[in-house]
This record gives C-alpha cells, structure tokens and sequence, in this order.
C-alpha cells in the first residue's frame, strides 16, 4: 500500500466525526421544531437558540474535517 | 532553518496578506471609530441623531440589551469590548467575498481573539473573588492540580480551532470547487474559445452560492457563537453574592 492511499484512509476515518456531528445536529433540529409546534409563539426565540446550537454541534463536524483536510494537503 | 527560526530574518517585517488585510480591516474600523466619536461630541444632545450616528446609537443600544440579557447584573458596560470585537470579526469572515485573503485563515487572527476573551475570563475571576482564585485550580482535592492546570486551556483552544476551522473549511471548498469548475468549463467550451478565457463561463453561476454559505451565513453564526460564548464564559465568574444583592435589591423596588 502507498503513502498516499494510507493518507486517504487515514482521512477517511477523521470523516467519521462529521457523520456523528450530522446526526447531534438532526436531533437538535427535531427536538427544536417540536418545541415550535407546541408553542408557536416562542418560534423567534427557539429558532436563534437553534442557530446558535446548530453552530456549536457543527464544531465537531469542523474539527474532523479540518483533520481530514491538513491529513490530506500538509502530512 | 526557515525564516521564522532564523534570527537573522526576524527584524525584516514581511507580514503574509491575511495579516495585512487584518491590520486594513483595523483601520477602516478605527477610522470609522474617529468619525463616529467626532460626530457624537458635536451633536446636539437635545435634538434627534440623524445618519450614521442614529446607525451607532441603534447598535449600541441593542447590544446593552443583549448584554443585559445575558450576562445579568455586574456587567452593565461591558458592551464595549463587544462593539470592537463583532465588526472585526464580521467583516474578517465576509471580506474572502472579495477575493482578498480571509484574515480568519491564519492561526494567528483566532488566536489572538481567542485570547482576550481568555484573558477577560480569568481577570473578571481574579476581580471577583480575588484570593480564592486560585482555589479553582485544587477544586476538589489538590490531587487535581495538574488536571485542572490542562482543563483551563479548554476554551482557548476550542474558540480558537471553531473560529479557524469555519474559515479554512469554507475557504478550501469553495477553491476545491473553483479549480474543478474552471477545469470543467475549460473542457466544454475550450474547443470554441481558444486560450485560458474559456474557464471562466461556469464558475459565477455556482461559487456565489458557496460564498453565501460560507462567508455570510457562517460568518454570521460564527460571530454569533463567538460574542454569545464570550459572554457566558464571562458572565459565569461572577460569585453568586452580585447576583443575590441584585435580585434583592429589584424585589425591595417591587414591594415599594
């Protein structure tokens, strides 16, 4: 086995945290667009909240594609 | 030996562009800054603001708002760090729609805005409780020192990596896309248009989509993320006793 085909599976498995963070972040949706529908008026102040949770659950999946990139372009 | 280990190159300034759009990014605001103080020392206090003082004042007024908001009684002006810190970092994110290097795609811009908001924490501790500050460090039992000394990096790194991973990741797509586009649009229409002018037709249709997402949008919620952690980092070192005497205090003016 290469270098390189190494390095793409080495970036291949830092990808893994992404798919984790995607599943974070569908549960924060669901759980958030149940709370609009149970109390419409709320709807501004749980939809900010769920920016700013979105972001901060999206971090990980950053992280594991930030690993990924460096692995393939700097290592 | 390369040039930042070399000590002979170290006294030749040679900034990369990301940190000379940084320092123009600072300039425009602190030209901004002197225009704004200019106009508000002239202005009749009596009449209306009118123009980009009514702008600032809005500004101004919201973010005592969301400050009150958040972080509680004990910080009634610590809007103003705020006020630096989210035009910076705004247009710093949205200014790749230019074309000009993000100055969030060097380690060093998060960084150094991670910092403040790492020093302001650990000052507002120290202000607050003073001699038992150092009490956090042997929390439990001073078995935990050198946990604790490692766990006070936690949020440095993560504001730092957040803010830095954002940029770069955006970045690095939206030049992954330009290149296969340009090659794309080079092979259709290279047999038509001879020469490099025919990778240009299919890049302006999909890439203003990406810098919408990534430099607007995220730029936005980064910001966002990075003022709202500030303040909650911030506003949690404040000993419970503020908080009581405050709440104390608003009821004594309900009963009156």
């Amino acid at each position: 086995m290469t270098d390189v085909g190494l390095k793409a599976i080495a970036a291949a498995i830092a990808i893994f945290g992404a798919g984790a963070s995607s599943i974070g972040e569908g549960l924060l949706v669901t759980k958030a667009i149940d709370g609009m529908a149970r109390n419409p008026e709320m709807y501004g102040k749980l939809r900010s909240s769920m920016i700013i949770g979105a972001a901060l659950v999206e971090t990980c999946g950053i992280y594991a594609l930030l690993v990924a990139i460096l692995i393939i372009f700097v290592m | 030996m390369d040039k930042y280990t070399d000590p002979a190159t170290w006294n030749s300034f040679n900034p990369s562009g990301e940190v000379i759009v940084a320092l123009f990014v600072i300039g425009i605001l602190v030209i901004l800054a002197i225009v704004v103080g200019i106009l508000a020392r002239r202005a009749d206090p009596l009449k209306r603001p009118k123009g980009l003082l009514k702008v600032v004042e809005w500004c101004v007024e919201k973010l005592d708002a969301f400050v009150a908001d958040i972080m509680g009684p004990g910080f009634e002006n610590f809007g103003g760090i705020l006020l630096a810190i989210i035009p910076f970092l705004f247009i710093a994110f949205t200014i790749g729609i230019t074309g000009l290097p993000s100055p969030i795609n060097n380690l060093a811009v998060p960084l150094v805005l991670a910092l403040v908001t790492f020093a302001l924490i650990h000052f507002t501790a120290m202000r607050y409780n003073k001699g038992k500050y150092f009490k956090r460090f042997v929390d439990p039992l001073p078995v935990f020192l050198p946990i604790n000394l490692l766990s006070m990096w936690a949020p440095l790194i993560s504001m730092t990596l957040r803010m830095f991973g954002n940029g770069v990741v955006g970045w690095v797509l939206i030049t992954i896309v330009n290149n296969a586009l340009e090659s794309a649009s080079t092979a259709i229409f290279g047999s038509v248009i001879a020469g490099g002018a025919s990778g240009i037709f299919l890049v302006p249709i999909i890439t203003p989509v990406l810098h919408a997402y990534f430099d607007l949008f995220s730029g936005f919620v980064q910001t966002m993320v990075f003022v709202f952690l500030t303040c909650l980092f911030i506003a949690q070192e404040r000993p419970d006793e503020i908080e009581q005497e405050a709440e104390m205090g608003s009821r004594k003016e309900a009963v009156k």
